[in-house]
């Protein structure tokens, strides 16, 4: 039944009310992103009343342990501040549920709990199950949800699946889950997170390329000469990452769902709506119209794979990548990787987009950088200096959220001589308060039934396919491209300098 | 003007210009600081015709830039004083950005005009505007003969409270005559702002199925408001009936009589769109919050939204048989100042206050303005 009461008061889709079960629920995700999330739009009035959270998990915890655990963490983290009596209210909608992942008695337990809360909540049976727990685990509480009948809803009800990442860790693997997600769950109620898309620049990539009608005309290989999309992190293996990451890599972990995505996003055409498959219908078509690199010559010559050696980030003394905390000495796996990307599509025919993340880089940054074509210098040519480099539109996408223009201007005199200028657009100067937390929203928007920001199953696996020949190229084939070296808080190795050099580009100075 | 409150005008409202070198004086601020970024989403101006407010709009302007980057325009008037003549004033308000890196300022420029200023207001004043960024006008205190065409006509967003004019009915009609000739002028009413928290929690009930089921048996509304937020209470009862889609009773006719809880209270009627009738009442409390209580009931059901008096929070309440809902949640604060923050970080056009203003003028008519 249709809520009159939400017209119009809010301009986004309509949550139900709903019991959104945890898997994981004592791991940092939920401790520090999800619960944190869920109490501040409770703050913001956001939330529908009723909403109730089980977290399920392996260890022994009564309801009180539980919250105390959440309740501690989110006095640290929580960006709306923490209220005591407003969580006090809060955690009484909060439970806990023990039981292994493997264990069907327990998913059995679970779904007469969530019987007594829909009869409670007198028959509205919506139910969100959110897996956070480690990726060996995903098939097993599908499996187990489905067994219990708990991916199945009644009519006016929904079950939703939001799946967290890594979503496979190549593509026969994610074909397996998807095959798992898609047999439990059907496709429209499965959300498989990413939660860059989350975030308000990410967000704003569609709004500044649709509902801005200097930059749409411009957007194609006539005007711009090439993309750059730099994830720079300026960490290394703490906390005793290095031992998932060794595992992972640069390109797995970052390129193969951020990073594409982001780019999926700047290489789009304009969808015929805002709606989920509307949005996600044209970001798959750009995933498929990227060039496979599938040879290992071919990945040699558009992709560059490196390690950082020992040296300074932040003035503080590094050590080498395999002389990491859980890191194999004589592991093979790339903590950088800058790739050259073709897009064959009419719009960005001959467009290279070139794509580059790294661990311990000089500083923490993720940004897109559209570089624009150079005028025809006919006017300025005979100038000393000539004419600095074109024009650039910058998206920043964190820590420092915003958009910069750079263009050419006349440096004051009698002289004509030309500098590059530029515009900026902070959204923490502009706009003042923080943005949401990504989770806020995706949590929101999954409760809302909108996954315009989560990714399809053919989205994920086309993001696979172009991933699993570089990875073969580097890990299978007789002739692996080399191992690049680069020192800790430099930028990179200079492959990667020189993968931009031979188109004659070269990487942002962020 | 004393010369204690010379030396106030220059402590709160910065340095006094000449009204023709306003902008160059702005210049000069801009380069005697390398350190600051000066940030402008929206042009601000903040008119009011009391005595001494520019004063104090000057230290609410400090906070809502913390926010909310603009250009702000303090616009004082004296328009009983017998000579014309305008002052002006510039400063800056500077706030560290998040990151604590660096100071962000906005502008301020501050003028004071007396006797007749109609046209100096536009002229002069409005001249200061940054281009291209949309004006938010916020007029404090009763309409004035100010608001006229060939002002509004500039504005893009006009904010005023309905708490505090002492003639409400008039107000209003004038207000609805503006909406009716002009789509780009959206009215921005603090009272309405006041009132959204509560209809966000009880919206928030309806997401429950129980609720939603009751919603076209229910027979009663309570509304308790303070005598002083009597607007806030029938906006309320316009946009809850506005939203049902319930039409007002054939058979009772709108105007009831004085509630019966409450001399101060009114009655009106209602019909479900299954045709039951609905009582609804709008009561005026001094011991209750701004806006005390939302409460609809019938057919074993009752949704509640309430807040006590010198309360942060609000309830959200339910009670259907044996499923009861009853959620804490912070309630926004009524202080102008955040209230104007709220409209301006909300954005939109304000579409449900255009909705529901034609009941809610019928409401306030037969309430008898």
């Amino acid at each position: 039944m249709k809520n009159p009461f939400r017209k119009d008061l809010v301009s986004r889709s309509r949550p139900e009310a709903c019991t959104v079960v945890i898997f994981g629920a004592t791991g940092d995700l939920t401790h520090r992103k999800l619960v944190p999330a869920l109490y501040n739009l409770q703050v913001e009035g956001a939330l529908p009343a009723g909403v109730k959270i089980i977290g399920f998990a392996r260890r022994d915890k009564s309801d009180e342990e539980f919250r105390s655990g959440l309740e501690e963490l989110n006095k640290k983290v929580s960006r709306s501040g923490h209220d005591d009596k407003v969580w006090a209210d809060f955690e009484q909608n909060i439970h806990y549920h023990q039981s292994e992942f493997q264990d069907q008695e327990g998913y059995d337990r679970l779904a007469e709990r969530l019987d007594e809360i829909d009869r409670e909540r007198g028959g509205k049976g919506n139910r969100l199950f959110y897996i956070a727990s480690a990726p060996s685990f995903f098939d097993d509480v599908l499996e187990h949800l489905k067994k219990a009948g708990l991916s199945e809803s009644e009519d006016s009800c929904w079950s939703r699946v939001i799946v967290e990442k890594p979503f496979g860790t190549d593509l026969p693997t994610a074909q397996h889950l998807n095959q798992v997600v898609n047999r439990t769950f059907n496709e429209k109620d499965t959300y498989r997170i990413d939660h860059y898309l989350g975030k308000e620049t990410a967000q704003n990539i569609m709004v500044l390329r649709f509902a801005n009608a200097i930059f749409e005309p411009l957007w194609n290989n006539n005007y711009i000469d090439h993309v750059q999309i730099t994830c720079a992190e300026n960490l290394g293996m703490e906390g005793g990452r290095g031992g998932y990451y060794d595992k992972a890599g640069a390109l797995r972990d970052m390129v193969q769902n951020h990073l594409l995505q982001l780019l999926s996003l700047v290489a789009m055409e304009p969808p015929t709506d805002l709606s989920a498959d509307g949005v996600r219908d044209e970001k798959v078509k750009v995933l498929r119209s990227m060039r496979q690199w599938d040879t290992p010559e071919l990945v040699a010559e558009n992709v560059v794979r490196g390690q950082y050696i020992a040296g300074h980030v932040d003035g503080e003394k590094v050590v080498g990548y395999r002389e990491e905390d859980r890191v194999d000495p004589e592991s093979m796996t790339e903590s950088y990787v800058a790739l050259k990307i073709m897009i064959d599509t009419w719009r960005w025919s001959e467009v290279p987009f070139y794509v580059r993340m790294g661990k311990q880089l000089p500083k923490k940054a993720t940004e897109i950088s559209i570089h624009f074509k150079e005028p025809p210098t006919v006017l300025f040519n005979a100038l000393a200096g000539g004419v600095p480099g074109g024009n650039v539109l910058v998206i920043r996408i964190q820590p420092d959220e915003g958009i910069s223009l750079r263009m050419v201007s006349k440096i004051p005199g009698a002289n004509l001589r030309l500098e590059p200028v530029k515009m900026d657009f902070h959204y923490a100067t502009s706009f003042g308060k923080g943005s949401p937390e990504a989770y806020e929203r995706l949590l929101l928007d999954s409760m809302a039934g909108d996954a315009t920001l989560f990714a399809r199953r053919d989205e994920v696996e086309e993001a696979w396919k172009f991933i699993d020949h570089i990875e073969n190229a580097w890990h299978e084939s007789k002739n692996p491209p080399e191992m690049a070296e680069f020192v800790a808080g430099s930028w990179g190795p200079k492959e990667a300098d020189e993968l931009l050099a031979k188109s004659g580009h070269k990487w942002r100075r962020l | 003007m004393t010369e204690t409150t010379q030396d106030e005008y220059a402590r709160a409202l910065g340095k006094e210009v000449a009204i023709g070198s306003v902008d160059k004086e702005l210049r000069q601020l801009w380069e005697e600081d390398k350190a600051s970024t000066n940030a402008s989403l929206v042009n601000l101006a903040v008119y009011s015709e009391a005595e001494g407010a520019i004063l104090r709009n000057s230290e609410i302007v400090q906070a809502i830039t913390r926010e909310h980057a603009c250009r702000a325009i303090l616009i004082g008037i004296d328009r009983d004083a017998p000579e014309a003549s305008i002052r002006a004033w510039i400063t800056a308000h500077c706030h560290l950005s998040q990151q604590g890196s660096k100071s962000v300022c906005c502008e301020q420029l501050a003028f004071q005009l007396t006797g007749k200023a109609t046209g100096r207001l536009r002229n002069t004043v409005f001249a200061h505007l940054n281009s291209d960024l949309p004006l938010v006008f916020w007029w404090q205190g009763e309409l004035s003969p100010i608001f006229s065409e060939r002002l509004y006509s500039l504005i893009d967003r006009f904010v005023f409270d309905s708490s505090e004019w002492s003639q409400p009915l008039e107000s209003f009609q004038k207000i609805n005559q503006v909406m009716e000739e002009s789509d780009e002028l959206y009215p921005l009413d603090l009272e309405w702002t006041r009132s959204y928290p509560m209809r966000l929690a009880l919206a928030g009930l309806f997401d429950d199925p129980l609720a939603a089921q009751a919603l076209e048996h229910f027979n009663q509304i309570r509304i308790v408001v303070h005598p002083d937020h009597a607007m806030a209470g029938l906006q309320i009862l316009a946009w809850l009936v506005d939203s049902t889609g319930w039409q007002r009773s054939q058979e009772l006719g709108l105007c009831g009589e004085t509630s019966p809880e409450s001399s101060q209270g009114y009655c009106f009627h209602f019909e479900t769109n299954e045709g039951s009738n609905v009582t609804a009442t709008v009561e005026c409390d001094a011991s209750s919050a701004q806006i005390g209580l939302v409460e609809l009931s019938g057919a074993d059901c009752t949704v509640r939204v309430l807040r006590n008096a010198g309360s942060s929070y609000q309830h959200q309440q339910l009670e259907a048989g044996d499923h009861q809902i009853d959620q804490l949640m912070p309630a926004a604060s009524t202080d102008a100042c955040e209230l104007v923050a709220d409209q301006l970080s909300r954005g939109g056009k304000n579409t449900l206050y255009r909705t529901m203003m034609p009941l809610f003028l019928d409401l306030l008519a037969c309430q008898g303005g």
